[in-house]
């Protein structure tokens, strides 16, 4: 099978910044040509995502957002529809890298919210978006900032800010951590006393939940001197910030952890240099995010060889690039809280990450149970002949073929392209033309919605969704 | 706390709230509740549409106005006889018989307002008496059925046991055509009025169909709305909006003016208050707590402020009238209903 080199680099870009993509959305990044797909998913628009007003009119459980399945489910509708779906992604990544989760929380609405902020902030400055995340309701409950007080201090958050959220271990003393801990002081949320008490007991009562908003208490905040990784001043949260974003081991934590979500799960010394790279441009750009993934995607190492199929789908990746590329779930529907509730049997399910050390990416995900509820969700979703997507699929194959008829290689490789295209080994191929050739020929002329010759496409995406190389982005 | 024009014609008092969560199967409380109506005799009945870890258990609750709940009925959720899976919204007819909408099943089911199942009729489909998606319904003083057939984009007009009478509009943003219509209620003269949903309008029909006003336009503004989902008309000919997207209830005259505006001032229902007497300590942090706060920038929309501010309506999905001139608002969010009372 030949595949153009712009095709296939298009599909891999798409796959990483995207959740892989239809033909026709193919053929509309490959018009504006790389750097100009580039461009087009570094800068969101008008997402084009299902409407709130519809999702809220029929489903009463994304109107109050008050459970976990219905707001997992909500996010789920936006990423299966959105336009710009690298907003989406980048969301997933801070929402993996910040990880927050429900259990402790029982407040979804602010999940979302939170989810919101790293639409709004995800891709502008790293400064800016630890000031948000400081300032975020579901993170202040989540890491016990509302318990962090002038008198008494709580470290659950400075300790987490420069561990886990930017610098690494290592790069601080406890020392640090205290003043950063001091600094935040009286950042918390409005009716901290009463929405503790809420959380605590999951109190649903008496109307339901009541969302959060940030609240700085400064009679509660500590203003004295404190010295924070060797300067010292009257620091208030936003000092330590501005102090964090200027470190050589933020630039390093932050270009790492893109490199790992968009590029590829191990670092090879080829991969490092993109690196190093992306952390010139996080000094250069003012600590820009969107600047730092345009180095990313422009890089030689991502472009080449050695980047592709580089990284395991993570679930949500495989499950909404089942959904977009089969075209369903386009209008609210019945049963889309169970689509969410699939990608947690998978291991990662959405607003609830399991600790606050996020998902452990890469080979992890497959284990055996998980790999089975991959393959079976995919070949569910592909070989619906009834779904607009796959539909598109058939039609193609029938209108790229002599005469409407396919032999086993044109079936195989045919699915194979219009599903990427993607690339596979030589012994997958084997094993799809055989298949395929069990029963001949195909074809396609007059085919009717749900007939043999559809089928026969419907089994075909169903064995592509089965091989190794569909579970790597 | 509602919002007035200099001399308006009407004036409406906040009485109270009647409402709690209902987090189980069944009793005192509500679950996602749709839509409201009052009997003559002092019953108001509560569609529960449920959410779908609830949604076993959807039903039709029953209490009054001195917050006992009086009972409950329904079969649960599915396609079988006297079951629901999407239940929109209910009318009442003059023999004391509720018509209940299912959009998602097309049909129309019959309850006594006792609780005993009578029947349910409807087919899918576009062709007359077919439907896809039914709404909002209503009935006439002869009787007579006016549902919206959202998907279909029109008005269809039955008997009141199901036959076939007549039937307008389609899709569209002219003078009598539709997109996504929710709500349907007829005045003391049986003109029909239309809560057009999507067109963010109300449109007013002769009980034959002819097409006489349209009053509302997209916005946030007095007289504007954005996505209306109910009506209901008084005897003096004041129209009660419920101004779903913007979070209110707007009140407009007979001829389309504007009159005023409720924002909602929920207070504790009798049974918030049990709930909170046996919950002291929650008790104590809520009273010291500002209920009604200032929001940030990106969080100031009306859904987002209803979100974070209890007293206020949120997702008023339904409202109507009883004898007696009060209004009853419910809040799908909430699960709740505010009466106000029109002096």
């Amino acid at each position: 099978m030949m595949i153009s080199n712009d095709t296939a680099l298009m599909a891999h870009l798409l796959r990483r910044a995207g959740f892989g993509a239809t033909r026709n959305e193919l053929e509309e990044y490959l018009a504006l040509g790389y750097e100009g797909a580039v461009e087009a998913l570094l800068h969101p628009s008008e997402p084009n995502n299902m409407p709130d007003d519809l999702i809220r009119r029929y489903h009463v459980e994304q109107s109050e957002l008050r459970d976990l399945p219905g707001s997992a489910a909500y996010w789920m509708y936006r990423m299966v529809t959105t336009s710009c779906p690298l907003e989406e992604k980048t969301a997933l990544f801070w929402h993996g890298l910040f990880a927050t989760g429900y259990a402790k929380l029982n407040q979804a609405r602010s999940l979302l919210n939170q989810v919101d902020m790293f639409r709004r902030s995800g891709m502008g400055s790293f400064e800016d978006l630890l000031v948000d995340l400081s300032k975020d309701p579901a993170m202040i409950v989540w890491l016990d900032n509302n318990e962090n007080h002038g008198e008494a201090i709580n470290e659950n958050y400075g300790r987490e800010l420069l561990e886990l959220f930017s610098m690494g271990i290592g790069n601080y003393t406890e020392d640090d951590i205290k003043e950063c801990s001091r600094a935040f002081t009286g950042w918390t949320l409005g009716n901290a006393e009463y929405m503790s008490i809420r959380a605590a007991k999951d109190s649903i009562w008496p109307y339901g939940r009541i969302a959060w908003h940030f609240d700085y208490r400064d009679e509660d905040h500590d203003d004295g001197e404190k010295t924070f990784l060797g300067e010292t001043g009257n620091f208030n949260g936003e000092d330590i910030i501005a102090i964090i974003a200027k470190q050589e081991s933020t630039a390093q934590f932050v270009a790492t952890r893109l490199f790992q979500f968009f590029a590829a799960d191990e670092i090879t010394e080829f991969g490092d240099k993109a690196i190093q790279a992306m952390m010139a441009t996080y000094f250069s750009s003012g600590y820009e995010i969107r600047d730092m993934l345009r180095t990313l995607f422009n890089s030689d190492y991502f472009k080449s060889e050695e980047a592709r199929y580089a990284r395991v789908k993570n679930p949500v990746e495989m499950v909404v690039g089942a959904i977009r590329m089969a075209g369903s779930y386009q209008n609210p529907a019945l049963g889309i809280e169970n689509v969410s509730r699939n990608m947690l049997f998978m291991g990662q399910g959405l607003l609830q990450p399991p600790t606050v050390e996020g998902w452990h990416e890469g080979s992890e995900w497959i284990d055996s149970g998980a790999l089975v509820e991959r393959v079976n969700f995919v070949a569910k979703e592909l070989s619906n002949v009834k779904s607009p997507g796959v539909r598109s699929i058939i039609d193609r194959l029938e209108a790229d073929a002599d005469a409407g008829v396919l032999d086993p290689v044109g079936l195989a490789d045919g699915c194979l392209d219009l599903l990427g295209p993607i690339e596979v080994s030589e012994a997958t191929r084997f094993v799809l033309v055989e298949y395929a050739a069990r029963q001949g020929d195909l074809d396609l002329k007059g085919h009717q919605q749900g007939d043999e010759a559809e089928q026969r496409v419907g089994n075909m995406l169903r064995l592509v969704a089965a091989t190794r190389e569909y579970q790597l982005a | 706390m509602s919002t007035q024009t200099k001399s308006p014609g009407i004036t409406l008092d906040y009485v109270k709230t009647v409402g709690i969560v209902n987090n189980g199967f069944n009793g005192r409380g509500f679950a996602n509740p749709y839509d409201i109506i009052a009997d003559n005799d002092g019953r108001i009945f509560v569609l529960n549409r449920c959410d779908p870890a609830r949604a076993s258990a959807i039903r039709i609750g029953i209490c009054n106005l001195d917050d006992e709940y009086l009972g409950e009925f329904g079969r649960g959720n599915g396609s079988g006889d006297g079951q629901f899976t999407w239940a929109v919204a209910m009318a009442l007819d003059s023999h004391g018989n509720l018509h209940i909408t299912d959009e998602y099943n097309n049909r129309v089911t019959t309850y006594s307002t006792g609780g005993e199942y009578v029947t349910h009729w409807g087919n899918t489909g576009s062709a007359d008496g077919e439907l896809s998606g039914p709404a909002g319904i209503a009935v006439d003083s002869a009787d007579n059925l006016f549902v919206v057939d959202q998907n279909n984009s029109r008005i269809q007009k039955f008997s009141v046991d199901g036959a076939f009478i007549a039937t307008w509009g389609s899709f569209g943003s002219g003078d009598g055509q539709f997109n996504l219509p929710w709500g349907v209620a007829v005045d003391s003269d049986d003109n029909v009025y239309v809560a057009d949903w999507r067109n963010d309008r109300i449109q007013k029909f002769s009980n034959d169909g002819q097409f006489t006003a349209v009053f509302g336009s997209s916005g946030e503004s007095e007289g504007q709305f954005q996505r209306p989902t109910s009506i209901t008309v008084d005897s003096e000919g004041f129209i009660y909006v419920a101004d779903w997207g913007n979070e209110r209830v707007q009140v407009l005259a007979a001829d389309g003016s504007f009159q005023l505006i409720l924002k909602g001032e929920a207070t504790l229902s009798k049974w918030a208050d049990e709930y909170l007497a046996s919950n002291p300590e929650e008790k104590a942090e809520r009273d010291i707590s500002n209920l009604t706060p200032d929001l940030p920038a990106h969080l100031n929309t009306p859904y987002h402020i209803s979100s974070q501010t209890e007293p206020y309506f949120w997702g008023p999905v339904s409202l109507t009238l009883d004898n007696q001139g009060r209004l009853y608002v419910v809040e799908t969010n909430r699960h709740r209903f505010q009466v106000y009372q029109k002096r």
